[in-house]
């Protein structure tokens, strides 16, 4: 049957869009749909007059198990991706990997240094009143010396700290530093390397900026210790 | 309002059956789902019937994504037709006939119904012809006449035949039949009259 030239065409998709041309009526109508263009045509021209969308109260939310039955009767998996083929998963993973690298190389170079090289007290070094306190640390191998106090200390901006050896009673201070603050790590003079032994003393004078001008203490002993070791 | 665009950007992804088809498709039910099975629920009434047609509309959607026109504009349309097609066959399969226990009493006032059941504002993404189309659908649709607009709201919403429709209206079949004919026929005269002033 053609239904393209047919009177009630119009009628028809009327009916099938509404839905009251039913059964064996309604699949002729669909095959002649795909079959005969002219059927097709005057069909979208009904479907462009109107078709109402309905509003939301319409809806009902489905239980979660329904999708699950449905994804298993059509072996949806086949049709996902895996999870190694996911750009996501390797931008993420690439970020991650990059994130523990940095947290490792970051770990190691805090402890690493603090681990092997953490040079051994060598003296306490007190102020007069017992608020400054500086911790000296030497190195293995005797050339570096470590300054830590127990809080910041600065030098003025007309002022510098410096750093004294006293080998031993009678003996001249030797200058080691001239220091800015003291927490501070010291290359020790060579020549002065012997010198810091112990019970020896090391003393910090403030200085005018730059240090002493005639190579001796010339101001305020602001903290003093003996070489323990 | 679903955005027909998004629909149909995932039926095509669903169509193309590669690695990324499982995924559309899923998005494709999640925004579709709800609306499929409040479509079914109104017509066949039963909440276990209406989600054994969801699975099968849905089914249906899966196989015949590939044949879906590219160049329709309407798809979610198209997948309620098949949900309502559905309901509406499984219905006339079943021995128990549902007149008299199908619907709300919201139907009986047609015009109360349209506005409740249809959405007739805007989409943001519909084009200004779809726009004035939904305008000269829900004016015209008033126009019409208290029983031919009742028919077509049961029917469509329903998914009444013009038997039960004539039981439920306690009118002979006829008289129901020539009130859906006269009803589409008077719709779409009156939508062609607004879309020729309009043009």
């Amino acid at each position: 049957m053609k239904f393209a030239g047919h009177r009630l065409l119009d009628a028809l998709c009327a009916e099938y869009l509404l839905g009251t041309l039913r059964g064996g009526a309604r699949r002729r109508f669909e095959a002649a749909r795909k079959d005969e263009p002219l059927v097709d045509l005057r069909l979208r021209h009904w479907e462009a007059i109107g078709t109402p969308r309905y509003s939301k109260m319409m809806e009902i939310q489905p239980r979660p198990q329904l999708w699950q039955r449905l994804e298993r009767d059509l072996d949806l998996s086949q049709y996902r991706q895996r999870w190694y083929q996911r750009t996501g998963f390797w931008k993420a993973w690439a970020w991650v990997a990059t994130a523990a690298f940095l947290l490792v190389l970051a770990v190691s170079v805090r402890t690493l240094p603090i681990a092997t090289s953490v040079p051994p007290e060598i003296a306490q070094l007190s102020g007069a009143n017992g608020s400054t306190q500086i911790t000296a640390r030497r190195s293995k191998d005797g050339g570096t010396l470590v300054l830590q106090a127990n809080r910041p200390i600065l030098a003025g901006p007309n002022q510098s700290y410096e750093l004294w050896v006293i080998p031993g009673r009678g003996v001249a201070p030797i200058s080691l530093a001239v220091l800015g603050n003291l927490d501070a790590t010291i290359t020790l003079p060579r020549d002065a390397i012997a010198h810091v032994h112990a019970g020896a003393t090391l003393a910090i004078s403030t200085e005018p900026a730059g240090g002493s001008p005639t190579g001796l203490p010339t101001g305020t002993i602001i903290a003093a210790g003996q070489v323990a070791s | 309002m679903l955005d027909d665009k998004l629909v149909k950007g995932l039926l095509l992804r669903t169509a193309a059956r590669d690695e990324g088809s499982a995924l559309a498709f899923e998005r494709l039910y999640q925004m579709c789902a709800p609306l499929l099975l409040g479509v079914a629920k109104r017509i066949v009434g039963r909440q276990e019937l209406a989600e054994e047609i969801l699975h099968d509309s849905f089914t249906k959607i899966w196989s015949a994504a590939d044949r879906f026109d590219v160049l329709a504009n309407q798809p979610v349309a198209w997948m309620v037709a098949i949900a309502r097609n559905r309901a509406i066959d499984t219905m006339a399969s079943h021995d128990v006939s549902r007149v008299g226990s199908y619907h709300d009493n919201s139907l009986d006032d047609p015009d109360g119904a349209l506005d409740k059941l249809f959405d007739w504002g805007e989409a943001a993404d519909e084009s200004e012809d779809r726009r004035r189309a939904s305008a000269w659908m829900r004016d015209c649709l008033g126009r019409l006449q208290g029983v031919e607009r009742q028919s077509l709201v049961l029917a469509y919403v329903e998914g009444l035949s013009h038997g039960e429709l004539a039981i439920h209206l306690r009118k002979p079949l006829g008289t129901v039949k020539s009130w859906v004919r006269r009803g589409m026929a008077n719709l779409r005269q009156c939508v062609e009259a607004c879309m020729g002033n309009a043009g």
